[in-house]
């Protein structure tokens, strides 16, 4: 009988030996999958007047009953720029749903009020929240901006126009990508593909562009108006380098990098590549130029934007704006 | 002068013949099966499907035994096989269905080498009988046996494999009895040389009698990716170390106390995966631990235990399932004029037109939760833990094989929640020999068995489950003329109830849950005759009706019927 209680000790002493796990569970929650879906702390933005060089970021707080997929989309009242912030985090805090100023493509925020729309697309049902913030300062580009054509031409910049286009610096008219200015060319150009061209320099020396062009990019914001189309228009940008240091490009022994953009849409484009990458065509093979062959963007002289537009479609027309060069990633707008 | 010579012929013949059975035997068996089905199925919902389908093969496997000398033995089987249809050749098959080799290496090691036939504990290597069968009637059990001998699932729950075995024992004094080494290395995978590293499977026990009371045993089993055997050197590791244990006592002429036990870890690694869901690693453990009694008088024997397996108990050898429950089965694939694939049903089951595990597997296959929601991976199911209790009878007149089983257990860690899954889970069965109430010669035997699950999850209406599976198997054998049965059997299912069924990646990680909510009747009824020309060749026919009526209006209902006939022969 001893060894029968003995038995039964082992048994009980054996019985108790898990740990009771309680906080952990395999697989997704059933409550987000399957629970009913309810706001348990109301949804609001941190402020409702930007000034983003100074807040860096504002942010959206609130507490859900559940983890789902929510979208807040934030629109320009009056650019139309939109910016798009997902999750599914079941708590809206600073770490999932801050926004930096920025737009999801060109155009992007000016001083304006930002329309603010908040869903729950998987939600049957669900309310949409609405908010409005004004914006009264715009957020700080993180990088080295060429022109957004906001100051006038420069002093050394020089354009071509076929005879029939008006190719200029165009203000005040509610189209720009970024701030109020923007470079327009527009005319009809039967007789040739070229359009017109704006090559932009420094006042002085070059760009100021750093020695490393691996983790360098080049942005661009490009809206093709008219003779749109796949095949029907492009850009080709010359990045003229002055490798010999003495201020004046000379295309027969220094390099001339020339990268073609060809249209994908109307609208407002955010071309975006690595300055590296233009050491390439469109197949991967190095392409041909004067000098030593390697893009050197400390050494960069000028930039070349060429419009081109077919011959047979009648009146071309586009829009350029904001040049800013980049480290590490593309431009966020 | 005739008469002594035939009689000197006759003495050289015989001593011959002897020698031959000796040093050569030939064993095997011979099949013949014919299958017509039927689907029956409303022609509002399906005017494509055609309805009628026959089947059948003969079969021929021959074995070869052969002794080259007293300490070695080579075996080769052949298969021969022609479907019914095949025209001179056409629709034949010839395949080597076994080839072993084995022996007594100084009259110490025994070995074998080549397709060898595997079975450890529930919880390191043990082929687990698929549901379904609680107490089966013989018109179902002489069908299942085509299956279970096709696929090699031997009644002890071996799993056919190829490599290398051996063992050998060590007989010692008063304080330790013997100790009995056995050890294996298998060939699970060869390398396509691209993606899948070879795979092996290696074990092996340490068994240690030390008295006529207490045994216990250390167990290893360890599947293993060789590395460098492909580029990238991915590899995949099940480790299962266990420690079982057997003590009993006699307590008094008639009964028998003692404990019963195994428990052990399992570890299981996947390194220089790319895919970033592989885990790194997965560490578990188990336990069960019962007291047994054998009550000698009543021929009872009790088993009383508590078992607690890990969620995260990884068993490769032993979890892996006889049936994948993802797969469409292999007759009436698509149903109705939408093409439906069709859920593998009991019927193919029986018929062996599921998708069945030939060799053990790292994923957990999907079940079927309406047949079996609380064990489908055996006894070693993971992330279960509760008391059992068993009940045999193991001999009386009348009554035959008469057991009671109940397990009530929980999950050790919850599925999509905190809370967890609630198991109960009764099984019954008895033979009973109406013919030794009457006192007639003839037997007349009824197979009951009756089987009822219950899973059940409480808190918010979003993870309450609460399934219902209800399962009778009955079946009937009676010799009406000498040698010649008739024979009758019921296979009746009720499962009704919601049940969140897990969804697991190649990882065996739950990913989602399937939400079922079942509410159906899955009938079979068999009748049918068989003649023995003896215990080892029998000749039946049979006709058996399948219908699954669900009562919610999403799912189709349809039947199949199915007439066979059988000629079976082992020699």
């Amino acid at each position: 009988m001893k060894k029968t209680n003995l038995l039964l000790i082992v048994i009980l002493f054996a019985s108790s030996c898990r740990k009771e796990d309680t906080n952990n569970f395999d697989g997704p929650n059933l409550n987000d999958l399957f629970g009913p879906f309810s706001i348990i702390e109301n949804i609001k933005i941190n402020k409702n007047t930007a000034n983003f060089p100074v807040d860096n970021e504002l942010f959206f707080s609130g507490e859900l009953s559940k983890n789902t997929t929510w979208v807040i989309s934030i629109t320009g009242e009056t650019t139309g720029a939109k910016r798009t912030i997902t999750g599914s985090d079941r708590i809206l805090s600073i770490d999932n749903s801050a926004w930096d100023g920025g737009a999801n493509t060109f155009p992007g925020f000016g001083l304006e009020n930002a329309l603010i729309e908040i869903s729950f697309p998987k939600e049957d049902d669900s309310p949409i929240l609405y908010d409005t913030v004004s914006i009264t300062n715009t957020k700080m580009d993180d990088g080295i901006l060429i022109t957004s054509f906001e100051n006038g031409e420069g002093s050394n910049w020089s354009k071509f126009n076929q005879t029939t286009v008006t190719g200029q610096i165009e203000c005040s008219t509610g189209e720009s990508a970024k701030g109020n200015c923007h470079y327009g060319f527009s005319g009809l150009v039967p007789w040739d593909w070229a359009i017109g061209s704006v090559m932009i320099k420094p006042n002085s020396g070059t760009f100021g562009l750093p020695a490393t062009a691996s983790n360098l990019y080049f942005n661009m914001a490009f809206k093709p108006i008219e003779n749109t189309g796949i095949g029907n228009t492009f850009l080709q940008f010359w990045f003229d380098e002055d490798e010999n240091g003495d201020g004046v490009f000379d295309e027969a022994t220094e390099d001339r990098f020339i990268y073609e953009y060809w249209y994908e849409k109307d609208g407002w484009n955010l071309i975006s590549y690595k300055y590296s990458d233009i050491q390439f065509d469109e197949d991967g093979n190095q392409v041909s130029t004067n000098g030593n062959g390697l893009p050197e963007p400390s050494k960069l002289i000028s930039i070349n934007v060429f419009y081109l537009a077919n011959r047979d479609n009648g009146n071309a027309k586009a829009l350029i704006d904001h040049l800013i060069f980049t480290t590490n990633k593309p431009y966020n707008p | 002068m005739k008469r002594k010579t035939l009689t000197f012929l006759l003495i050289i013949l015989a001593n011959f013949t002897i020698g031959q059975q000796k040093k050569f035997q030939i064993n095997g068996a011979a099949r013949g099966y014919f299958l017509s089905n039927n689907l029956n199925l409303d022609e509002s919902l399906d005017s494509v499907t055609t309805r009628k389908s026959n089947y059948g093969h003969t079969l021929l496997d021959l074995g070869f035994s052969l002794s080259p000398n007293s300490n070695t033995e080579v075996i080769g089987m052949f298969r021969i096989r022609n479907e019914l249809g095949g025209f001179w050749g056409g629709g034949v098959t010839f395949d080597v269905r076994q080839l072993s080799l084995k022996g007594v290496a100084g009259n110490i090691v025994k070995y074998e080498i080549g397709d060898i036939d595997l079975k450890m504990t529930p919880y390191t290597l043990h082929n687990t009988l698929e549901e379904g069968v609680i107490n089966e009637g013989d018109v179902f059990d002489l069908r299942r046996e085509i299956v279970h001998y096709d696929m090699f699932y031997n009644d002890d729950n071996t799993w056919r494999m190829q490599g290398a075995k051996m063992n050998f024992g060590l007989e010692f004094g008063e304080f330790l009895r013997e100790i009995n080494v056995k050890g294996f290395i298998t060939r699970q995978r060869p390398t396509d040389g691209i993606v899948e590293p070879e795979r092996l499977y290696g074990g092996g026990t340490i068994k240690i009698k030390q008295s006529d009371n207490l045994t216990f045993g250390f167990n290893s089993v360890n599947v293993f990716d060789l590395s460098e055997t492909i580029q990238d050197s991915i590899q995949y590791k099940n480790n299962v170390h266990t420690f079982d244990m057997l003590y009993t006592k006699d307590i008094n002429k008639t009964t028998d106390i003692g404990m019963k036990s195994e428990a052990g870890i399992s570890s299981t690694s996947y390194s220089n995966y790319n895919d970033n869901r592989a885990p790194e690693s997965i560490e578990d453990w188990f336990y069960d631990i019962a007291l047994v009694s054998h009550l000698k008088n009543k021929n009872l024997k009790i088993q009383l235990g508590y078992k607690d397996v890990g969620a995260d108990f990884l068993s490769s050898g032993a979890q892996t399932r006889r049936i994948d429950y993802s797969r469409f089965p292999g007759l009436y694939q698509q149903i109705t004029n939408n093409a439906l694939g069709r859920p593998i049903s009991y019927t193919d089951v029986i018929s062996g037109n599921t998708e069945n595990s030939f060799k053990i597997s790292e994923r957990l296959l999907p079940y079927f939760a309406g047949y079996n929601n609380m064990s489908p991976y055996g006894i070693a199911t993971p992330n279960r833990k509760g008391i059992y209790v068993n009940l045999l009878r193991t001999d009386s007149t009348k009554f035959k094989n008469s057991f009671i089983n109940a397990s009530f257990m929980t999950q050790s860690r919850g599925t999509g929640t905190n809370n967890k899954k609630q198991f109960i889970l009764l099984k019954a069965g008895t033979d009973v020999y109406i013919n030794d109430f009457f006192g007639w010669k003839k037997q007349l035997k009824v197979d009951l068995g009756l089987r009822y699950e219950n899973t059940s999850r409480n808190g918010e209406d979003y993870e309450k489950g609460n399934l219902n599976s209800t399962f009778i198997d009955a079946g009937i054998s009676w010799e009406f003329a000498e040698k010649l049965d008739l024979l009758f059997g019921a296979k009746l299912w009720r499962v009704n109830g919601k049940a969140y069924v897990n969804e697991r990646n190649q990882f065996n990680t739950v990913v989602n849950f399937d939400v079922v909510d079942y509410d159906f009747t899955e009938n079979t009824y068999a009748a049918g005759m068989r003649y023995r020309f003896s215990d080892k060749n029998t000749l039946s026919v049979q006709y058996q009706i399948f219908d699954i009526n669900h009562k919610t209006t999403n799912s189709i209902n349809y039947g199949i019927s199915q007439f066979s006939f059988l000629y079976s022969l082992f020699f």
